[in-house]
């Protein structure tokens, strides 16, 4: 579950939007610094349903799957059977993982900007 | 050459989905009058009859759902409001009665005048008034996301007007870049998310992609590539780190998890001495996601192609002759003086994008087409004689 107010631990929803102040000690000058709200654990929704930019990527990375994959390594899902968020999240995971293999490189834990 | 430009070895763009400039950055025409966006004066017209009016009533999510149509028959609506003289007037009058379509509700009709107070989006509001601000960068197409993402990487969306952009013939910018000898990346967000270039870019090179990881740790340690293009989280999801919040603004997904993406990628930049003063990052939006906003889209070269009422599903041919509506456009860097505002004068598009960036990693390119070639480039913003030592800073 997406948990907004666990700003200090590795939070769920937070690795991508994560912003640090750290950067007003690395350079000379005069610094605003702005406070970024973040936003409620009822945000998160991975059950809402595809929108029509998720169902186009679904058809494309449809295509791509058909077009690039052989039959054994498919998924054998198509796009109209796919309904969620979190479906098509899934579905398009494990075609970008078989069109794009390379090993996802993490930034060391004090990389917080 | 201006010291800024230089200096300039990055350039970053950012590129988020379907909101309007009236609707994100209006309400910085209080703040600076010299910033065209909007105020309680401006209005439409509802499927009864009355005056509209433009509100700072806009919430993060919740609102805008369903989300408003963005077809092109729906943007033409919202421009043209249904005139059929010729020519036809531009009137940016049509888009409530446009929303009204989707749910035959004349009250939630009119939340698509909505707009945001400044201090609803302290990330992008600060970005607009401490770098600087398009007062005209619009949509290349009058239609959805696809094509319009298409001219910011080919520069042409090969006469599509839809959410098919198939195997494009001319180079996109980043295989322009790397026959130079340059380097080029494209980040997404994770692999849950990937990318919307799947069909042309990710299944044919798969080397010009890596997740926004990457681009943290490239930023840290200074391997940024000559040009990125970073997408946003477009799904609400969960990876190997945890749930995941959309961050693409797309309604009806959170705008304040988007305020934090593009904090975290300014921050990742900024972070970095030596990065934030060879870089110019430019945070833009694809298209206005069926939105208000009050000013008309000029027209534009065309790029020699034409689609058909097959495909505009409508009565008449598209010439690519004009633009879509205008988006939230802001560049950074710290070579722009502070408050800068683009003036009306300076028409801007996504066609920008590869013909600035082309122009100068490469130089002239003429291959592309008419259309990349008479876009505005923007790195003549870049101007100050001396790097600001000033800036901002986000935090949680």
């Amino acid at each position: 579950m997406y948990d907004a107010g666990r700003k200090k631990k590795k939070t769920p929803g937070k690795r991508g939007a994560t912003v640090s102040a750290e950067s007003t000690s690395t350079l000379p000058g005069d610094y605003t610094s702005i406070r970024v709200p973040i936003p409620p654990a009822s945000a998160f929704n991975k059950g809402r349903p595809a929108g029509c930019l998720l169902q186009a990527q679904l058809r494309h990375y449809h295509h791509a799957e058909s077009a690039r994959l052989p039959k054994k390594k498919r998924d054998g899902r198509r796009p109209e059977d796919i309904h969620t968020e979190a479906e098509a999240a899934d579905y398009i995971a494990k075609i970008t993982k078989l069109l794009n293999p390379q090993r996802r490189r993490k930034p060391k834990p004090s990389a917080s900007a | 050459m201006p010291p800024g430009l230089d200096a300039l070895k990055h350039i970053v763009v950012l590129m988020m989905e379907n909101r309007s400039f009236d609707h994100m950055l209006g309400s910085l025409k209080a703040v600076n009058p010299l910033i065209d966006g909007v105020d309680r004066t401006l209005w439409n017209p509802d499927t009864q009859g009355n005056q509209v009016f433009a509100q700072p009533l806009a919430q993060f999510q919740g609102q805008l759902d369903p989300d408003p149509d963005h077809a092109f028959p729906a943007v033409d609506q919202q421009i043209f409001n249904g005139d059929q003289s010729n020519p036809r007037v531009a009137s940016m009058q049509g888009f409530v009665e446009n929303y009204y379509t989707q749910q035959q509700d004349v009250a939630h009709s009119q939340k698509i005048m909505y707009y945001f107070a400044q201090d609803q989006l302290p990330v992008l509001t600060s970005l607009a008034l401490n770098f600087a601000v398009f007062n005209r960068w619009f949509s290349s197409i009058p239609g959805p996301t696809l094509c319009n993402r298409a001219f910011a990487h080919y520069g042409t969306s090969f006469g599509q007007v839809g959410m098919n952009v198939f195997y494009p013939q001319g180079k996109s910018i980043y295989e322009r870049l790397q026959d130079a000898g340059h380097t080029a990346k494209l980040y997404y967000y994770d692999q849950q998310s990937s990318s919307l270039e799947v069909v042309n870019l990710l299944q044919h090179q798969p080397e010009l992609f890596a997740t926004y990881d990457q681009f943290i740790a490239d930023c840290k340690s200074g391997t940024l590539s000559d040009y990125s293009f970073i997408e946003p989280n477009y799904s609400d999801h969960d990876n190997d780190d945890g749930a995941q919040l959309a961050s693409d603004q797309h309604p009806d997904h959170n705008v304040q998890a988007g305020e934090l993406f593009i904090a975290s990628v300014y921050n990742a930049i900024q972070s970095n001495p030596a990065l934030w003063a060879s870089t110019a990052l430019l945070v833009v939006y694809d298209e206005h996601g069926g939105i208000f906003d009050h000013v008309p889209p000029p027209g534009c070269v065309p790029d020699g192609y034409s689609a058909g009422p097959a495909d505009t599903q409508l009565s008449y041919t598209f010439n690519f002759d004009r633009l879509g509506v205008r988006v939230p456009a802001i560049l950074i860097s710290p070579w722009i003086p502070k408050g800068t505002v683009v003036g009306t004068d300076r028409v801007f598009e996504h066609a920008s994008i590869p013909n600035t960036v082309t122009n100068h990693f490469i130089g002239p390119y003429p291959a592309a087409t008419m259309r990349e070639k008479a876009a505005q480039t923007f790195l003549d913003l870049l101007s100050l004689p001396v790097m600001r030592t000033d800036s901002v800073v986000f935090s949680e």
